[in-house]
């Protein structure tokens, strides 16, 4: 990043040298490849759908040891991992990204695709419903083998990628017992009486892991102070400013790499009057760069929510964040402008993008809290990867107010007993 | 942890009184009591957090580059900044160019 000249006199040649265009040439940058749209195959071809064995003794008791991250059989005591998902899609040179790439497991959701699977079980042909919105694997009633999804489907359940849990349940709930220990005196009392960390359960959460290669232009005005002084004395005196005034432009060209938003619609609204989502959001980011590829064995234990958004849904989302990124990107090159920088105009090319669909861990504790006729859930999380916490307690109105009304009455008392002893 | 968050609240009134005249000092005691409710508030419930994408995800940029341009000069104004300062509100979103 290039510091920028002081503003001064007339136009300023483009700071760092004049080797870009002016921020309104639209030429800026590669053009995005209309043909370049390719899908990257992440199917994981080792697994099917239905009975899926330990390579060493064949039993389906398989599950993941968040401990080490690997996944163990629970009769032989086997344990190995699926291959980094970074091994199947290199992430290459990003400025070179064109077009829109994704991996197959971000693919469009088939509309009439629903959530109920049915798979035959390949120990005594029973036929298994699972219910990939909430779990992508069952016991077989029958015979007692553990039956997974692993084949990708069109409904959105099966992602390109898996980040396991590296987070225990103990060492979850031992958080999440310290964050509301820090907020328990003026919790709502129900909370409070309520409170079992022992009830967190691990989600495997879906998002999209996004790459791009971006240009961004911003233009706006900044104000540089020439003069201060005051007019009138006293209780009259009045401060007054000079300043000059510029037209801004800013340009610049980058890279995002793991970029990660939500893919479901429900957890993507954050909105804190009416949900908690915003807590969940916060615990990000992820080290999505040691997902593995999809081995529904991982899930074993724990739920898992169903991806209900495609890319196409989520690209003005995408866009609107590259340019905060873009905003914070240039913001150490307007620091000369000490009455501020008002940004009027702004403008986002995505040269290219690649979406990979992931389930990411979180382990959430959640109080369904009802009153005056409206509910919320608050939720209290914590990143499955790096134990981050985050959540909302709920209050108790009644005993802030009391605190709130305490504390006031005693600095009001201290000021009234000051100004009585200034006389 | 209160008396924390109330010396924070207190001292900024303090000085804002201080140098008003002592007759504003008697705002203090509303102040404490509204800066500490909303203070508590915040720190249960957390509704101002969000992934700060900004700054944790991996970016690489190239050198910002642009041009400033004098076009005005502003005289005997009593406001102390520029008028819809937003060169630090990253996510408020302004009018769209075309790509």
């Amino acid at each position: 990043m290039t510091n920028l000249p002081p503003p001064g006199e007339g136009a300023q040649p483009p700071p760092g040298g004049g080797a870009r265009p002016p921020a309104n040439d639209t030429t800026v940058g590669p053009l995005p490849n209309p043909t370049a749209n390719p899908t990257i195959d992440t199917r994981n071809e080792r697994l099917g759908d239905g009975v899926n064995r330990c390579p060493k003794c064949g039993s389906t008791e398989i599950q993941l040891r968040p401990s080490v991250g690997m996944l163990v059989c629970l009769f032989c005591r086997h344990e190995w991992a699926e291959a980094r998902l970074d091994e199947t899609i290199s992430n290459g040179d990003l400025t070179t990204l064109s077009g829109t790439t994704m991996g197959s497991g971000a693919a469009n959701i088939d509309t009439g695709a629903g959530s109920l699977i049915t798979m035959k079980c390949a120990g005594c042909g029973a036929e298994v419903v699972v219910n990939t919105a909430e779990q992508m694997g069952a016991r077989c009633h029958w015979c007692r083998h553990v039956l997974t999804v692993n084949e990708q489907v069109a409904n959105g359940a099966v992602p390109d990628a898996v980040l396991p849990f590296a987070i225990t349940h103990d060492a979850a709930m031992e958080k999440i017992r310290e964050f509301a220990g820090k907020r328990r005196t003026f919790a709502d009392r129900a909370f409070v009486n309520g409170f079992k960390p022992e009830n967190v359960v691990g989600v495997y959460m879906p998002y999209m892991v996004v790459d791009g290669n971006v240009s961004a232009d911003v233009v706006g005005s900044g104000e540089v102070e020439t003069r201060r002084y005051t007019r009138g004395s006293g209780d009259d005196e009045e401060t007054f400013y000079d300043a000059d005034v510029y037209q801004v432009q800013r340009h610049v060209d980058f890279t995002v790499d793991d970029l990660t938003i939500e893919a479901s619609s429900e957890r993507g609204q954050m909105n804190s009057a009416l949900n908690t989502n915003n807590v969940i959001n916060t615990i990000l980011p992820f080290d999505t760069e040691n997902a593995v590829k999809w081995n529904a064995s991982y899930l074993t234990g724990f739920t898992s929510e169903k991806r209900d958004q495609d890319v196409d849904k989520m690209s003005p989302l995408l866009e609107n964040q590259l340019l905060s990124i873009a905003r914070s990107q240039v913001a150490s090159s307007i620091g000369q402008y000490d009455r501020g920088v008002r940004w009027e105009r702004e403008r986002v090319q995505v040269h290219g993008t690649r979406w990979v669909a992931m389930y990411l861990p979180v382990w959430l504790y959640s109080h369904f809290q009802e009153r005056d006729g409206k509910s919320m859930v608050h939720y209290i999380a914590v990143n499955g990867r790096t134990g981050e916490v985050m959540g909302s307690v709920p209050v108790s109105t009644g005993r802030l107010l009391a605190a709130a009304l305490t504390v006031g009455t005693v600095i009001e008392g201290i000021v009234i007993a000051m100004l009585g002893a200034s006389r | 942890m209160i008396a924390m968050l109330l010396s924070e609240h207190a001292s900024g009134a303090l000085v804002a009184a201080s140098s008003s005249g002592p007759t504003w000092l008697l705002i203090l005691g509303p102040a404490g009591a509204g800066g500490l409710y909303f203070a508590l508030w915040n720190y249960y419930r957390n509704t101002s957090k969000s992934h700060s994408f900004e700054s944790e995800t991996r970016i690489e940029a190239k050198p910002v580059t642009g041009q400033d341009t004098k076009v005005n000069e502003i005289k005997d104004t009593k406001r102390s900044g520029i008028d819809g300062a937003n060169g630090t509100a990253h996510r408020t979103r302004v009018q769209r160019l075309d790509p």
